[in-house]
């Protein structure tokens, strides 16, 4: 018998298709109308706002946008972290792809009456049935989770607005009322069923045992299609919700946007300013002058919350918030940007500035620039970029900014450094070494960049010597610029004064053509990034290695013997700029780990979640004068670990741990050690205490 | 079991009006509607949605066992 002519009600002469094709074609009808909803107010509430924004080339590399949305939507890779991220993770997860399968299921068994696919009985109508009873209660498991997380334990982390309980309510309704109708169905159309069909329903089935049927068919059928409406119209409300309020459900299209847009430059590099030389305005004054992709980021953002737990400014309780800083850019845009549409009605007031009364200035000069809200961020949304922007509009349209830096500017101006010494001392630490600068020989493999950290700093400069003695042990071709060497320009142009970083970067690049620089190595990883993917921006053409890849290399090929044991236990600090910036992490480790005797321990916020040590981003040059401080926090965490040495490669996390040790009163018993330092000590011919 | 049905059955039915007059509301303030009527909002949508829950409520008290055996 043609299944099709099947009864669909017990005892009654309504067959399957009489009953299920007008379902499939007012469901279609009503789909259209929702996607056609959507793409009004996705117009209207999305796309006008993100084009009131400058222009931000996201397109080209389709493949690769692709494959990581790919991974971050199906897959959520970025939803699994170390730690604490297991649950939120999961939770997820399973919402998300229980969602997938009560979508496949119910598309399925709608429409396939239609294109004559299949009909029930039939085994794909039957797997529907299954995949979607299977998918509701994993995204039921997942939803119980988030309510016990967002109501129960309430993480800090998570804000609950009145929207976020709605969709948990919701989500249950629709799915009790489904898992109600079929129970129905079930129990009313039982002896028509065939045999098994209780199986590839479980669910429902259970549900079928308990509900309430009344004593005639006629009565039963009307019940059924009460319970259908009672199911169908919280539902298709759900989606008109989701397409037309400003839910955090937006997440669904704006986030999965968001990730296919995401930036493919280097994490680290600042965006230039376009037409620096003719630009009337600089960096972000109103929320117009963000580019549209930053506008998209601040849509994106649903408030997990994941920046806040790792930005080092608001665990140290400084007014910065990465979260709070998106939202309350958000806010702003959707409170003064719809009145900035020219279509529409213009307002009579003058907007709210962003800088002072949406953002303030406390919270845009305490961030490290340590790119940890970036790198947590699920979707890719990143507050730095935008605090950046906040500080060119500070600096260099208002010349606001904290009063320390003024002295810095001056200085990096005037001598090319932050401290303001004389150029000519420079390299002062390098001439007991017999290092030769370009200017004296110009014919080598490679420029050795110390930084000015290396160049002025007393402590830094022994690590730029022990470098300097593994390069020379191991017969490098090397020499350094000296005197000419001029700050990279990182503390300006993280600080906002692009004007300034631009005619550093000018400088050293003359001067690298003068001596054609092709590859250069540096012990900084603030000029390691800089010069690797800013200089580009500005023309500079060269190859750039930091210490770390270089000695593990020069490891890897057996030319640095490390014969003294140190039986010591280190623990590694990860610069923010080396690792979430450049992603190098192993070289540094696989290094400390050939030192014979030594114990490596990881800290618990290490590699991409390391915590930074309070100096990037110009805060070297600030007072810290809010909240706890981050280096003495970051200390806290290293001697969790009791270790005998901490070791970096970096400079200024060198300068900042250092300090911390100081004001915990351990500097004594714990030393802050440069990679560069420990392997030459490990292969030195006398053998030191460390 | 019937009046436990009826039970389950009131709680999924105040459910969905919850659901949809809260989302009325969050609607109506997401696209324009001042948030200084958000107050004349919430009085509006939740006398609508009593009136409309207390005649499920009755509806399913009142007239269901008529029809039950």
């Amino acid at each position: 018998m043609d299944p099709t002519y099947l009864q669909f009600w017990a005892k009654q002469n309504a067959f399957i298709m009489n009953v299920i094709l007008p379902v499939s074609i007012g469901s279609c009808i009503i789909l259209v109308g929702l996607a056609g909803l959507f793409v009004y107010t996705f117009r209207q509430q999305h796309y006008r706002l993100w084009h009131l924004g400058k222009e931000e080339d996201c397109s080209g590399q389709t493949l690769k946008r692709l494959k990581t949305f790919l991974a971050v939507v199906l897959g959520h890779v970025r939803f699994w972290r170390e730690g604490t991220e297991g649950y939120p993770g999961a939770m997820h997860f399973l919402i998300f792809w229980g969602t997938l399968f009560v979508f496949l299921g119910k598309f399925i068994r709608l429409f396939s009456p239609l294109t004559g696919l299949t009909a029930p009985p039939r085994s794909i109508y039957l797997f529907a049935s299954f995949i979607s009873e299977v998918g509701g209660v994993i995204i039921l498991v997942g939803a119980v989770m988030a309510v016990l997380r967002r109501f129960v334990v309430k993480p800090p982390r998570l804000d609950s607005k009145p929207d976020d309980h709605l969709k948990y309510v919701w989500v249950f309704v629709i799915l009790l009322t489904g898992y109600l109708v079929k129970g129905y169905r079930l129990m009313l159309a039982g002896g028509t069923l065939p045999a098994d069909s209780f199986m590839w329903a479980p669910i429902s089935s259970a549900v079928s045992r308990f509900v309430l049927i009344l004593p005639s068919e006629p009565l039963n059928e009307l019940l059924v299609w009460h319970r259908v409406l009672i199911h169908a119209i919280p539902a298709l409300a759900f989606f008109g919700y989701i397409v037309v309020s400003r839910s955090s459900l937006e997440h669904i299209y704006l986030s999965a946007l968001n990730v296919f847009y995401r930036s493919l430059k280097p994490k680290g590099a600042v965006r230039p300013i376009p037409n620096f030389e003719e630009a009337e305005t600089f960096g972000v004054t109103e929320v117009k002058e963000f580019t549209w992709k930053q506008l998209l980021d601040l849509e994106a953002c649903t408030r997990c919350g994941r920046c806040q737990d790792n930005c080092p400014a608001h665990l140290t309780e400084k007014p910065l918030n990465p979260k709070k800083v998106i939202q309350d850019l958000k806010a702003h845009l959707l409170t003064q940007g719809g009145a900035i549409i020219p279509t529409n009605p213009q307002p009579t007031s003058e907007p709210s500035p962003l800088l002072g009364e949406v953002i303030s200035e406390d919270t845009l000069w305490a961030c490290t620039a340590c790119l940890n809200c970036y790198e947590q961020c699920p979707v890719f949304i990143s507050g730095y970029d935008k605090i950046i922007d906040l500080r060119r509009s500070s600096v260099l349209m208002e010349s606001r900014f904290p009063g320390e830096l003024r002295e810095v500017f001056r200085a990096m101006e005037r001598k090319g450094n932050p401290w303001g010494v004389e150029k000519a001392e420079r390299a002062d630490w390098a001439q007991p070494l017999g290092v030769k600068t370009l200017a004296e020989n110009p014919k080598v493999d490679y420029l050795y960049f110390p930084g000015c950290f290396k160049g002025f700093d007393d402590r830094n400069k022994k690590v730029a010597k022990a470098l300097v003695k593994i390069l020379q042990r191991v017969g490098i071709s090397f020499g350094v610029l000296g005197p000419e060497e001029g700050c990279c320009g990182d503390p300006a142009r993280r600080t906002g004064n692009e004007y300034l970083y631009s005619m550093l970067v000018e400088k050293n690049l003359q001067t690298f053509e003068r001596y054609h620089v092709k590859k250069i190595l540096t012990t900084c990883p603030h000029c390691y990034n800089s010069l690797k993917h800013e200089y580009p921006q500005f023309g500079g053409n060269f190859e750039v290695i930091h210490q770390t890849e270089f000695l593990k290399t020069l490891l890897d090929q057996k030319k640095i013997p490390l014969h003294n044991v140190y039986p010591l236990t280190v623990t590694y600090h990860d610069s923010c700029y080396l690792g979430r910036y450049n992603q190098i992490y192993e070289p540094q480790r696989e290094i400390l780990r050939a030192i014979p005797g030594m114990t490596l321990k990881e800290m618990e916020r290490s590699r991409d979640r390391s915590f930074c040590c309070g100096g990037g981003g110009g805060r070297m040059w600030m007072e810290e004068h809010l909240g706890k401080r981050i280096n003495e926090m970051r200390v806290d965490q290293a001697l969790a670990l009791e270790p005998d040495v901490i070791a970096t490669a970096c400079p200024y996390c060198l300068t900042m741990l250092q300090d911390g040790l100081k004001a915990r009163g351990k500097d004594d018993s714990v030393k802050v050690y440069d990679i560069a330092e420990l392997v030459e000590k490990s292969m030195d011919e006398q053998p030191k205490n460390p | 079991m019937r009046p436990i049905a009826i039970v389950i059955e009131v709680l999924v039915l105040m459910g969905v009006i919850y659901c949809l007059f809260l989302a009325a509301r969050l609607t109506i303030l997401d696209v324009g509607f001042q948030s200084k009527y958000d107050r004349f909002l919430r009085w509006a949508l939740g006398i609508v949605g009593a009136m409309i829950s207390a005649f499920f409520v009755a509806h399913l008290t009142l007239f269901y066992p008529k029809l039950l055996p």
